[in-house]
């Protein structure tokens, strides 16, 4: 194989996966897609790092990539934590309720035209149902063992 | 050279085009378009990227590399966020795929336990405990989707071509690192037994960092509690009275 090209080839799709991430996080309302979009810049980084490693014959690149996995998992947890409680302050997932945060001579952002969902998007993935519902147990129903 | 620039400038464009094309904007017109201008540019992108050498080794790569990216922009540009979820998660194995075909064989797997099975997961729980019913009207909206359309096909763009030039070197004789290639990769970093060198550097060369990474580990694991906590607390002067 060719190992420039093959650097090359990894190089440009770790580009487009920091790209689009990159206008993920620039342009996405809901704060999860937000995080989602900051995972997918980590993603193109790492691409291109073990890239890099495997170019130059070193383990660094797989090294750094192993941390990154740590601190990505660290990072999820603590913007998951941020984001309950944003959730429970705001009740909602827009990121424009805490958009007070802004610099000072930045104007406001106002939702001018609300748009109407149309009826293709109304419908949500939904498991299909696995077998006949079993009656209901009263007993199980009532028991409360951790009260 | 100006063939090369002028068509990663046309095939950013298109790019830029299609995924504003595609954003969430409110009217949910052109998508198919958009989807059709993003398919074509990374046509034009894939046709620019070099070679591999064997037609068995371009197809995997080109297969993968198609999966993960197109993934990537359904991700972005999906109204539905659990949508966005799943394409995130189809980006995630595309990913995986790239590593193992780099013989990268623990992060390959690494990358499908942790990201997709631990964290993505993780955001599927929290999306469904906060948006139940789904439908919320800022999925529908975007910030700035022409700017930052505009300004992510040209991160791209840019990155592409600095590759391209950066590595424009015809001259077989000036590839030092290509000549010595195979074999010394098959003794290092291609090794039969991966996860044993792996391991090797990671906890000879890397051990403080292991060390660090741990604590960062608990250290977030504090942090997370002590952030949820706070939800349970009562607010000073009304506000909330869950918990």
């Amino acid at each position: 194989m060719d190992e420039l090209a093959l650097l090359q080839n990894y190089l440009i799709v770790g580009a487009f996966l920091f790209g689009i991430g990159l206008v993920g996080f620039f342009s996405r309302r809901n704060m999860i897609v937000i995080f989602l979009s900051a995972e997918m810049m980590l993603q193109g980084v790492s691409v291109s790092l073990v890239a890099w490693g495997r170019f130059h014959n070193n383990w660094g690149g797989q090294m750094l990539v192993i941390f990154i996995l740590t601190v990505a998992a660290c990072e999820a947890a603590i913007a998951l934590a941020v984001v309950l409680t944003l959730f429970h302050k705001g009740g909602s997932l827009d990121i424009a309720l805490w958009q007070q945060l802004r610099e000072g001579n930045q104007p406001a952002y106002v939702d001018h035209e609300v748009p109407e969902e149309r009826d293709e998007e109304k419908h949500w993935p939904r498991l299909t149902p696995s077998g006949i519902e079993p009656a209901p147990d009263l007993e199980d129903l009532t028991h409360r063992a951790h009260i | 050279m100006n063939q090369v620039i002028a068509m990663t400038a046309a095939a950013s464009l298109l790019l830029a085009f299609g995924l504003w094309l595609m954003m969430p904007r409110g009217a949910s017109v052109g998508r198919s378009l958009g989807t059709l201008l993003v398919a074509v540019s990374l046509g034009l992108f894939a046709s620019q990227v070099p070679r591999l050498g064997n037609w068995a080794n371009d197809a995997v790569f080109l297969i993968l590399a198609g999966v993960t990216v197109l993934a990537a922009v359904a991700t972005v540009t999906f109204r539905n966020p659990v949508y966005s979820a799943i394409w995130f998660a189809l980006s995630l194995l595309g990913t995986a795929g790239l590593f193992l075909f780099q013989g990268a064989q623990f992060l390959g797997v690494a990358t499908i336990v942790v990201y997709a099975g631990a964290i993505l997961v993780t955001f599927l729980f929290v999306l469904m405990l906060a948006n139940p019913d789904g439908h919320a009207f800022y999925d529908r909206l975007s910030w700035a989707p022409k700017l930052s359309a505009f300004t992510g096909a040209l991160v791209v763009g840019i990155l592409t071509l600095t590759v391209a030039s950066v590595f424009q070197n015809p001259q077989p004789e000036n590839r030092p690192q290509e000549r010595i290639a195979m074999a010394a990769l098959e003794s290092n970093i291609l090794a039969e037994q991966h996860m044993a060198h792996l391991g090797a550097e990671l906890f000879s060369k890397h051990l403080v960092a292991v060390e660090v990474a741990g604590t960062l580990l608990l250290v977030a694991l504090v942090g997370t509690v002590a952030i949820v906590a706070q939800i349970r607390k009562p607010v000073h002067g009304g506000g909330s009275s869950h918990g």
